[in-house]
């Protein structure tokens, strides 16, 4: 997906709006305004249909501005006494209300059409909520029935493929390994891309949503554009996931199971050469004997098995007049398919609102607390010339090295530099952590006067990871045979307050109306941790618990440390939504932010942002236009800052420990300062534009929505490059560059059959993004910064002019006659050079995708229920890194080599080239899921009981010839590049859901 | 009384409602540290700190592409080959046949090294003038930043320079080779006699005023290549003074308790010799720096048969036209390992290594070709990250032969002779039959320092460093400067790369 399909499509757009435009002239042309008054009171009678001419009974039907009205009966119909010239209203829950003028005839039939888009919706739009048909900006909301089910582990997984412009990124199915998420592309470099998260009111980064039971959350809505995301100010700039927890209706006491297990199986893996394909190939290679230890292993088939995945909750809750709870137990286990890992996870949570002083005063309190235990292989093993996780170095491993020697203990081979066998490793490395979440709020809201309310907040989070890690000498593993046993422990503290006093009022004068919030908020969030490392141990019977028990007097430098900093946010925000008429509406915001972690002169930076709305759709004129029935226009600006990426303490000059020098005959802590400080480090600013049309035809059938954007970061925080001499250190944390950001997001939703026993819908949607490194070089304080061609690692640079993570790379040529891999010299000087502003090198695409998509069909039929999320991306390029490392033949004496190395026939290369460079679209199979809905009418106590069938990833379509095309794309190093990832699964999962 | 209270605490609420400074708890504020008188002391010792060895190319004798690989991977005394095993990058072959590019990591790790080191020297003196210590301790400084202003030009010819941290780029202007050489000169002779004569104890791995005299000595003896002008005389000077330290050279009788059999290979084990070596890198591996030469050198199954099962890395070599000048008497032939029957221990197992290597690059050595060197045999703690054997800067033998050199370079090379022939004794060989010539200091030097990080210097100084030897063809006179590295030259446009390349 190149510009020109970008430009296709925006022109497509323009073609549309002009459409649009015409539509409404014409509508209002047509429009003819008759006031016919008739003084006698008449009966007038109908039948109420839904779109595809089923009736609909229980609709109510009222006079305008009156209290006088009935319901249909059963059969769809009403009767009603009304004066010609009254307006009749209906209105009906999941359909459009209609107005109606009583005219001569006496039968008024009226065919609703449905509220697809779900105008009545509550939206959660941070500090406050939203109807739908209020909002001005561009934020997606996906509720509990719209989202992806099987076996889920992450809520990210739920939303994964259902929002527009939101990619969501599942590298690998680790146990407890969580997605990344990207809102409209890569904002920043160093300033963070993370979404600020938001449960409930709670803010905290992307590790909250771990906290949240799947299953218990209501709705995700995800702020898109500046004009939403403005009022969260500085940490806004990424877009902004709001997560809304189940709560119990009025009226209601429920008690819920919801539950599913899976069993995971091996999607896809690499083909290596067998045992006796290695042999014949070491012959053609000349490999000699010696490297042949006569077994006939298949260590991937060793290392990998079923995984499975289990969650469970049960939930309670109820709800009377005054007072509301609910409560729940979660658990989500999850065996992985390598060895070894595994991640469990409970939680238990209690919210309770209760009303008092005649329901002015209202409390709500949330406590939420989880343990988390994880078990893995240890990251980033094995040799100098391949490091990467445990399970990709089974690819490594020769198929004729045995397991096991004769005596039972693990196969090593001495003649190979840090030889590892992954197998030892798998089983006697102990790595494993426990996480202990806990957080909790009071949330006080006062209405002082009607419409005018007082709130207080404040939410504390503590998160407390404790690891074990331990690598015996058995393992294998080159350190600890070096060490003779190494094991450490390391406990991370996290402590996150936050306190807001807000101010909120809500008035309507005639058509006019005003809501407002005025906040001031402050946050501290608290790091702290300390590491601890033995080495040298007797035994391994105590692994880590007992450090004590190694040889303590060979204490390292780096053996034992400890942290702590913290950040301080203090924000003063409001907003002002008006509306007129109900059709125009206006949101205005400003947030003004301090922040602890710039320089000393530049603390505070304010973030305004305005959107307008036009409900097209209420004009007079458009009502006579019936293929439309719902159209809104969107459009909004605003500037946002982002922080949270950015760690303390880089605006000042300090002192830290530095290893250890040996001066005036003794052994002393060597000081030395940290880094290149720079006292004027400041916001990242980010501009947004956004329009946006949302849409609905043909009575609600098909709805969607357009929307366009533009944002360019400026003041761009990253680590620049300044010239040694005579900065200490090669790079400094400053603001200087410039990105941007455009795209255009399509979303439809198409009722292909609805009738009583059939329901057929179509929805999709489709993401185009491009974005430019606007500038890189520029000034600092008159010093000359003269960055560009920063490389992101394998290939992937960032270069002005061009997108973040373009490929910059030698373009391979063929092999020479001793079958070296050769290159274009590209400018011909007869000198290959690999520098990273080589002329040799050449721009080869991007590692970041340019679209997204998604294709959700869904099916019901009586009490069945089917749905499908099938989603892809793409126009990105992948540096197959696992693919150059297995393709060498000079490594097939002390390695295994992919089969494809055979076709490639290369012995050697001293280049990384484009040779390893694969398309990596994809369109991924993501979800199906079939559901069988009882009738639970005879049952007693069962309210309603649902069971399903999932299957996740059944298929992909790509050409990427790697393990799976969805790698890394998150903007940072490694972007775009495969260097070899945990397998992903293919799991069948059983589900069942019970209400009591 | 309440209504002030109430508007003291609001004025309080107010404060701390908008009080976003930083918090640090883990660190020091600069200023601060400096300010007081262990801060001071850091400072000057944090610059020796970058003189120890580590990864990622710190250090004088660090590990893998820093100054030390540079200026000995670009001479004829070792290569790393890449071997048809896969292992080991090109570019230590392309050092050595001289293709190298100012890309290259080697050049612009040095580079950097040097400077954060000239950046800290700086601070140092700041720090200690500000807080009027000692004036041997400020010379200490003084010294240490003209000992790494002398490696640049040594290196690079003409570079940026500046004495004062507070400065930014365009204020430090790049100068030519012989006014930094006036400079160190003249910073070296100002300071050098007020520097500790301590040796040994609080002054190991210092500059006393020994090593200073050694460094000036050495800035004299290579006068002619960065000014054109001979200073024999100068340099012999300096090497005289340092006699007064009673320096002389550690004794190389045979001895079996030292795993080469001889005591002259003490000048490479765990701790330098204070009787012959004048400045040293104390060196602790994993604590302080690493020595990894011996590691880096041996195969892999050495590591188990020799040294314990330390994964030991199958790296460097000698090529054989240097190993090839050795007398078989000599004692220092022993830090060579090879064939059937090598010096030092021959545990079952060990590996036999050829003598030759038929190609450095593609496919590359065979495994076990190409001799190893066990110069610094591994003393404790050793492990596959490197060894604790301190590294010798400058010693007396050194100094032997300069004044040698010098003599004969002045025309009076009977009174040479018997420093070169004391060198030559107590390796174990004869004095020279006749008086020495420039010829057998150079070699001389060649059998004394191996694998010591001068030999390229060495090479320049007698005009040979450019010619062909071994696998490596000759090549023209501009490779006896290196290339600036790009990374510089990207991030200061006012710089200039040096003619050729």
């Amino acid at each position: 997906m190149k510009n020109s399909i970008y430009l296709k499509s925006l022109k497509i757009l323009k073609q549309l709006t002009v459409v649009l435009i015409l539509c409404f002239a014409a509508g209002g042309l047509l429009n003819s305004q008759t006031a016919l008054a008739a003084l006698q009171q008449s009966t007038y009678s109908g039948t109420v249909n839904d779109p595809n001419g089923n009736v609909l009974p229980g609709v109510t039907v009222v006079i305008k501005g009156t209290t006088n009205g009935t319901v249909t009966n059963i059969d769809g119909k009403y009767n009603l006494q009304a004066n010609p010239g009254d307006v009749l209203i209906f209105s009906f829950i999941g359909y459009v209300t209609q107005e109606v003028e009583a005219g001569n005839a006496s039968t008024i039939d009226v065919v609703l059409s449905d509220d697809v888009v779900g105008l009545e919706e509550v939206v959660v739009v941070g500090y406050g909520v939203a109807q739908k048909q209020d909002l001005t900006g561009a934020t997606t909301t996906v509720s509990s029935d719209e989202m992806n089910q099987g076996a889920i582990t992450n809520p990210l997984q739920q939303v994964a493929g259902r929002a527009a412009g939101v990619n969501v990124t599942q590298v690998g199915s680790e146990p407890g390994s969580t997605p990344s998420v990207r809102i409209r592309g890569i904002t920043s470099l160093i300033g963070g891309n993370d979404p600020l998260v938001v449960v409930d009111g709670i803010q905290g980064n992307m590790d909250l949503l771990n906290q949240v039971p799947p299953s218990e959350i209501a709705s995700i809505d995800i702020l898109k554009d500046a004009s939403a995301t403005a009022i969260y100010g500085s940490r806004g700039a990424p877009g902004v996931i709001l997560v809304t927890t189940k709560k119990n209706d009025k009226g209601q006491s429920t008690m819920e199971y919801h539950g599913t297990a899976s069993v995971d199986m091996l999607s896809n893996r690499l083909e290596t050469f067998t045992a006796s394909e290695w042999r014949e190939m070491a012959q053609v290679w000349g490999v000699p004997y010696s490297a042949d230890h006569g077994s006939d292993t298949d260590w991937y088939d060793i290392l990998v098995k079923n995984g499975t995945t289990q969650n469970h909750t049960i939930s309670m809750g109820g709800s009377a007049k005054n007072f509301n709870y609910r409560a729940s137990a979660t658990a989500i286990l999850q065996e992985g398919l390598v060895l070894n890992t595994r991640n469990h996870e409970y939680m238990a949570r209690v919210q309770a609102t209760q009303k008092a002083l005649d329901d002015k005063l209202t409390l709500s309190v949330n406590l939420n607390s989880g343990v988390s235990r994880y078990e893995g292989n240890p990251a980033s093993v094995g040799r100098a010339a391949f490091r990467s996780n445990l399970v990709s170095n089974a690819y490594w491993s020769k198929p004729t090295d045995p397991v096991l020697f004769q005596d039972g203990s693990y196969f090593y081979d001495e003649d190979v530099f840090q030889y590892i066998n992954p197998y030892a490793v798998a089983q006697e490395v102990i790595n494993e952590s426990e996480t202990h979440n806990m957080f909790g709020s009071l949330r006080a809201d006062f209405e002082v006067f009607k419409g005018i309310s007082l709130g207080w907040f404040g939410s504390w989070r503590k998160v407390d990871i404790n690891r074990g890690y331990y690598e015996p000498v058995n393992s294998t593993l080159p350190n600890a045979i070096d060490h003779n046993g190494v094991a450490n422990v390391t406990t991370n503290l996290q402590d996150e307050k936050l306190m807001d006093i807000s101010l909120n009022f809500n008035k309507e004068f005639g058509k006019h109306g005003v809501k407002g919030v005025a906040v001031y908020e402050w946050q501290r969030q608290t790091y702290q941790g300390h590491f601890a490392q033995a080495r040298g141990f007797i035994n391994d019977i105590t692994t880590y618990n007992a450090l004590q028990l190694g040889t303590i007097s060979n204490v390292l430098p780096g053996d034992i440390t400890s942290y702590k900093n913290d950040r301080t946010l203090i924000s003063f925000l409001g907003r002002l939504n008006y509306s007129f008429n109900g059709k125009y509406l206006l949101t205005v915001s400003v947030r003004h932010d301090g922040s602890s972690v710039f320089g000393a002169n530049h603390k505070w930076g304010t973030f305004p942002s305005a959107s307008a709305a036009w409900r097209i759709s209420e004009e007079p004129f458009m009502k006579s236009i019936e293929a439309i029935s719902y159209l809104k226009l969107r459009a909004g600006y605003g500037i946002t800052g982002n922080q949270q990426g950015l760690y303390p303490q880089q605006s000042m000059q300090l002192i830290g420990e530095s290893g250890v020098t040996n001066f005036n005959g003794e052994l002393i802590t060597n000081f030395a300062v940290t880094q290149n400080a720079n006292e004027d480090l400041q916001w990242e600013t980010r501009y947004q534009t956004n329009v946006g049309l949302d849409f609905g035809f043909f009575g609600g059938k098909l709805n969607g929505s357009v929307d366009v954007f533009s944002a360019v970061t400026e003041n761009l925080l990253f680590n620049y490059t300044v010239p040694q001499p005579p900065y200490p250190f090669s790079s400094i944390a400053a603001n200087v560059g410039s990105l941007k950001n455009e795209g255009i997001e399509l979303v439809l939703n198409y009722r292909l059959v609805n009738t009583n026993d059939w329901e057929v819908t179509l929805g999709g949607n489709l993401s185009l993004l491009r974005n430019e490194v606007l500038e890189l070089s520029g000034t600092l304080n008159g010093i000359p910064l003269m960055t560009d061609y920063v490389g992101m690692g394998y290939n992937a640079y960032l270069i002005e002019g061009q997108p973040i993570g373009v490929f910059n790379i030698l373009q391979h040529e063929g092999r020479n006659e001793s079958n070296a891999e050769t290159v274009v010299d590209r400018n011909d000087d007869g000198i290959i050079d690999q520098g990273d502003r080589s002329e040799d090198r050449y721009f080869a695409g991007s590692a970041l995708p340019t679209y997204t998509y998604a294709f959700i069909p869904e099916v019901k039929y009586k009490n069945f229920d089917l749905s499908m999320v099938w989603r892809g991306s793409g126009g990105n390029m992948i540096y197959n890194s696992i693919k150059s490392s297995f393709s060498y033949f000079e490594n097939l004496g002390k390695s295994n080599l992919l089969r494809s190395a055979a076709e490639l026939g290369l012995y050697t290369s001293q280049y990384s080239t484009d040779l390893w460079l694969e398309k990596g679209d994809y369109l991924r199979f993501d979800n199906l899921t079939i559901g069988y809905t009882i009738n639970t009418e005879k049952i007693d106590y069962i309210k309603s009981m649902r069971f399903s069938l999932t299957g996740n990833n059944l298929a992909v379509f790509t050409q990427y010839t790697g393990l799976d095309p969805e790698i890394r794309v998150d903007g940072g190093n490694g972007s775009g590049a495969d260097a070899g990832i945990y397998p992903r699964v293919r799991s069948i999962s059983a589900g069942l859901n019970i209400i009591f | 009384m309440n209504k002030i209270a109430i508007a003291l605490l609001s004025v309080f609420f107010f404060i701390s409602c908008v009080d976003v400074e930083e918090n640090v708890y883990d660190k020091y504020a600069a200023q601060d540290f400096y300010a007081s008188e262990a801060g001071a002391d850091a400072a000057l010792a944090s610059v020796y700190a970058q003189i120890a060895g580590n990864w990622d190319g710190v250090g004088y004798a660090g590990a893998d592409r820093g100054w030390y690989d540079l200026n000995s991977m670009s001479t004829d005394e070792q290569v790393v080959p890449h071997r048809n095993t896969g292992d080991w990058e090109l570019d230590f072959a392309r050092l050595y046949l001289r293709e190298f590019l100012p890309s290259d990591a080697f050049i612009a790790n040095t580079w950097n090294w040097l400077y954060r080191s000239i950046f800290l020297a700086n601070l140092a003196i700041e720090q200690l003038e500000s807080a009027n210590a000692e004036a041997s301790k400020i010379a200490e400084a003084k010294v240490l930043r003209a000992f790494f202003y002398y490696l640049l030009i040594d290196d690079w010819g003409n570079v940026p320079f500046y004495t004062e941290n507070n400065l930014t780029v365009d204020q430090i202007p790049q100068v030519d080779r012989k006014d930094v050489f006036d400079f160190v000169v003249q910073e070296l002779t100002e300071n050098v006699e007020v520097l500790d004569g301590t040796i040994g104890g609080d002054y190991y791995g210092r500059f006393n005023k020994w090593a200073g005299y050694a460094l000036l000595a050495k800035v004299y003896l290579n006068a002619e290549v960065y000014t054109g002008t001979p200073m024999w005389q100068e340099c012999l000077d300096a090497c005289n003074k340092i006699d007064a330290g009673g320096f002389k050279l550690h004794p190389g009788t045979l001895d079996d308790s030292n795993v080469l059999g001889s005591k002259y290979f003490e000048l490479f084990g765990d701790v330098c010799p204070t009787d012959e070596v004048i400045l040293s890198i104390f060196i602790t591996v994993d604590v302080v720096g690493r020595n990894i030469y011996t590691i880096r050198s041996l195969g892999g199954a050495d590591g188990n048969a020799l040294l314990g099962g330390a994964s030991t890395w199958n790296g460097s070599i000698v090529p054989y036209d240097f190993y090839e000048k050795f007398d078989e008497n000599d004692v220092r032939i022993r830090q060579f390992r090879h064939g059937d029957n090598p010096y030092g221990p021959q545990p079952s197992g060990f590996i036999r290594y050829s003598l030759t290597v038929d190609n450095l690059d593609n496919p590359g050595a065979e495994p076990d070709a190409g001799i190893r060197n066990m110069k610094f045999f591994p003393v404790e703690p050793f492990n596959g990250g490197g060894a604790s054997n301190d590294f010798p800067i400058y010693r007396y033998a050194d100094i032997l032969l300069m004044k040698a050199e010098c003599l004969v370079r002045m025309g009076d090379a009977a009174a040479a002779k018997p420093f070169i022939d004391q060198v030559r004794q107590r390796a174990g060989l004869d004095g020279l039959a006749s008086n020495p010539t420039l010829e057998d200091i150079y070699n001389e030097r060649g059998f004394e320092l191996a694998w010591e990080g001068h030999r390229r210097q060495d090479m320049i100084r007698f005009g040979t460093f450019t010619n062909a030897h071994g696998l490596a063809p000759a090549v023209g006179d501009h490779f006896n400067l290196f290339p600036i590295p790009t990374s510089a030259l990207n991030a200061n446009p006012n710089l200039g790369q040096n003619t050729g390349y």
